[in-house]
């Protein structure tokens, strides 16, 4: 893909938390990029920087967090350093972002109506009627009755108030929409079909998407590239498909015998052994080395690179040189 | 298998708005089932759906508002003095969702076993009690170092063992365990799915495994029991309601479940669960049903035998007729 058609690149990001005792960094050089309508899924567990990496993304960091080296380019222009009165020209219009618990980013004590006039009346001077109009449609594109426009964030449910958090995304159709977990408060009957909802409104519109979650399977069939986070850095980056039909990195491997599945057989998991290490104290080496099966004395002294095998990026020295077993080849991890 | 627990009739109701606008929320209603002895029982359902209730009135947090439950054969009700009480709870404790706030945070991990042995095992001596918490912490896999941790210095995965050792050092016969594993990373959710396993195996626990996953509940459950807006739905062997699910709503939820390897299911539904709040006769699932027919927003479908041990509340599955409200 060419550069034209990248909407963001992320290059080299470094995010640290300054702590009183010592700076721990969260996001760890961290580079990619997001092509026009694209929807690039970020996943892995509590504590992989997956939320701190989105947030830096959105430039949306407080103290003690702060980015500590890289550069984050939204349709060329790098967003890291510009401020506050700078990002508002960008924020919502081109880039908006759905949080993660709508009960606590929407404002209780506002109707949903008046939420959206705030957003609106901040880039621009519309007029009641055009207020009205706009507001009207976006809550018709997600799904809810515009009546609803006078309801306050409390008499929604779970569900509809997710739905207008992106519907007030929506506002100005912008071209990136940042979404951390917007899903997991629901249940799965509402989690599904709010992530064919966003994936309509995407197809109609064109805006790309990241989407972060801990839940790979959700995305399995939503997203068209994934990257797996670990430990602050990516593990794994490729096209969804393929990861889910050959993960490269043990830890993606891990991760998806991880799940128990409703159909086929019912075999017996193990989960990946070990606990996701604390980022105050990161493993020499291969930050995964403590937890995998294959790992080999190398791994516990150097750190790998991110590797281009087989047309993903993937961080494993003995997958890069070709020592690893395919997980379609010989069996699996847990089995 | 012997009987361990049973319901009968089941109802929880809460009184709910002002003076002026009492109103009730039928939270639990007319829940009947049964848990035999080393069995987990899965109960899964849409937040709202009663689970958690139940769970609440087996512990005897909650009264119920009518119905009874019989423990090894007697009735809840007749439980009286507070020693009753105790030996009760020590039979049938609870795993609680959150193990980041439900282990007291300023004492080491130990204290809380301790309590548990002094207050529910009296007749255990002094002496013995440290013993006694190794041998449970070794059971959950977790080392006798762990006991002089305080719970800061644990893991999600390792303070939810903490819970399963907190309810095993009671000698449980039932552990009531409200979503154990839905706040752990995905990584260690099997280690401890692994883990109930291994009680009702080894030690010969029951466990009533209340959760909204249906492919955790698959993995580790015997029986499934599906809610929905405060009823049972459906209920039966797990691999029989999975493979040939007889409600519509059982069918709509086993669509939505994600799965990466099986092609994306075309179920449209937008719907959500009712609020039921002085309901009317009727299906509580006819506005999201498209199977209903005149029957059912009239007369409340009651559970009935449709195969061996597998019960549906539906008109139209208790016609006979091929149920095909959602294919997954």
């Amino acid at each position: 893909m060419s550069e034209a058609h990248e909407i963001l690149q992320v290059n080299g990001l470094s995010v640290d938390y300054v702590l009183p005792q010592r700076d721990v960094r969260a996001v760890d050089d961290v580079s990619f990029t997001v092509d026009r309508g694209e929807f690039l899924g970020i996943v892995g567990e509590s504590g992989c920087g997956k939320s701190t990496l989105l947030f830096a993304v959105a430039q949306l960091l407080a103290p003690p967090a702060r980015i500590a080296a890289g550069s984050v380019r939204f349709e060329g222009n790098n967003l890291v350093g510009l401020t506050d009165k700078q990002l508002s020209a960008v924020r919502w219009r081109d880039m908006s972002v759905v949080m993660q618990s709508a009960m606590n980013a929407l404002n209780p004590v506002k109707s949903i109506g008046a939420q959206f006039k705030d957003a609106l009346q901040a880039h621009g001077k519309p007029s009641k009627q055009e207020i009205a109009t706009r507001s009207a449609e976006v809550m018709r594109m997600v799904g809810i009755d515009p009546v609803h426009l006078k309801s306050y964030p409390h008499q929604l449910s779970g569900g509809m108030r997710q739905r207008s958090m992106i519907a007030m995304a929506m506002l100005f159709t912008p071209d990136l929409v940042i979404m951390d977990e917007p899903t997991s408060a629901l249940d799965v009957v509402a989690q599904r079909a709010l992530m064919v909802q966003i994936k309509e409104l995407q197809q109609t519109f064109g805006f790309a998407v990241i989407f972060v979650t801990h839940d790979m399977s959700l995305i399995s069939h939503f997203s068209d590239r994934l990257m797996v986070m670990y430990a602050g850095q990516i593990d794994e980056l490729g096209a969804t498909r393929t990861i889910f039909d050959r993960p490269l990195h043990p830890y993606t491997q891990g991760l998806l015998e991880a799940f128990p599945s409703i159909h086929g057989p019912r075999v017996p998991l193990r989960g990946i052994p070990g606990n996701p290490p604390d980022l105050a104290m990161i493993p020499t080496g291969c930050r995964f080395h403590p937890r995998c099966p294959y790992a080999v004395e190398r791994c516990t002294a150097i750190a790998p690179d991110l590797y281009p095998v087989d047309g993903d990026l993937v961080r494993c020295l003995r997958r890069q040189d070709g020592t690893l077993p395919r997980a379609d080849q010989e069996g699996s991890l847990s089995r | 298998m012997s009987e361990l627990l049973r319901t009968e009739h089941l109802t929880r109701h809460f009184k709910i708005g002002g003076m002026l606008s009492r109103r009730t929320l039928h939270a639990v209603d007319d829940v009947s089932f049964s848990i035999g002895e080393r069995e987990i029982v899965a109960l899964a359902g849409e937040s709202g759906s009663g689970k958690s209730t139940i769970a609440r009135v087996l512990a005897r947090v909650y009264k119920p508002t009518s119905g009874e439950i019989y423990f090894e054969g007697k009735p809840l009700s007749a439980i009286r003095s507070r020693r009753d009480g105790l030996r009760y709870s020590s039979l049938v404790p609870m795993v609680f969702q959150d193990p980041f706030a439900s282990i007291n945070p300023v004492f080491r991990v130990q204290h809380g076993v301790l309590r548990i042995l002094k207050l529910h095992r009296p007749e255990l001596p002094a002496k013995k009690r440290l013993d006694e918490a190794a041998r449970v912490f070794g059971v959950v896999g977790l080392g006798a170092d762990m006991l002089q941790r305080f719970p800061y210095e644990l893991s999600g995965g390792q303070r939810q063992r903490v819970g399963f050792a907190q309810a095993l050092a009671m000698r449980p016969k039932l552990i009531l365990a409200d979503e154990p594993v839905s706040m752990l990373d995905v990584s260690i959710r099997i280690g401890l799915l692994n883990l109930m396993a291994k009680l009702r195996d080894e030690e010969g626990v029951s466990i009533l495994y209340i959760t909204h996953d249906i492919a955790s509940a698959r993995y580790v459950a015997d029986r499934l029991i599906v809610m929905y807006a405060g009823q049972i739905a459906e209920s039966g062997p797990i691999e029989d309601v999975l493979t040939i699910p007889k409600h519509p709503y059982t069918q709509l939820l086993l669509s939505a479940v994600p799965d990466p390897m099986a092609p994306l299911s075309q179920v449209s539904d937008q719907g959500e669960p009712p609020k039921v709040v002085d309901p009317t006769p009727g299906c509580r699932f006819r506005w999201r049903c498209p199977l209903a027919i005149e029957k059912c927003s009239a007369v409340t479908p009651v559970l009935a035998e449709l195969r061996p041990g597998h019960e549906a509340a539906c008109h139209v599955a208790q016609t006979g007729a091929e149920v095909r409200a959602f294919a997954s």
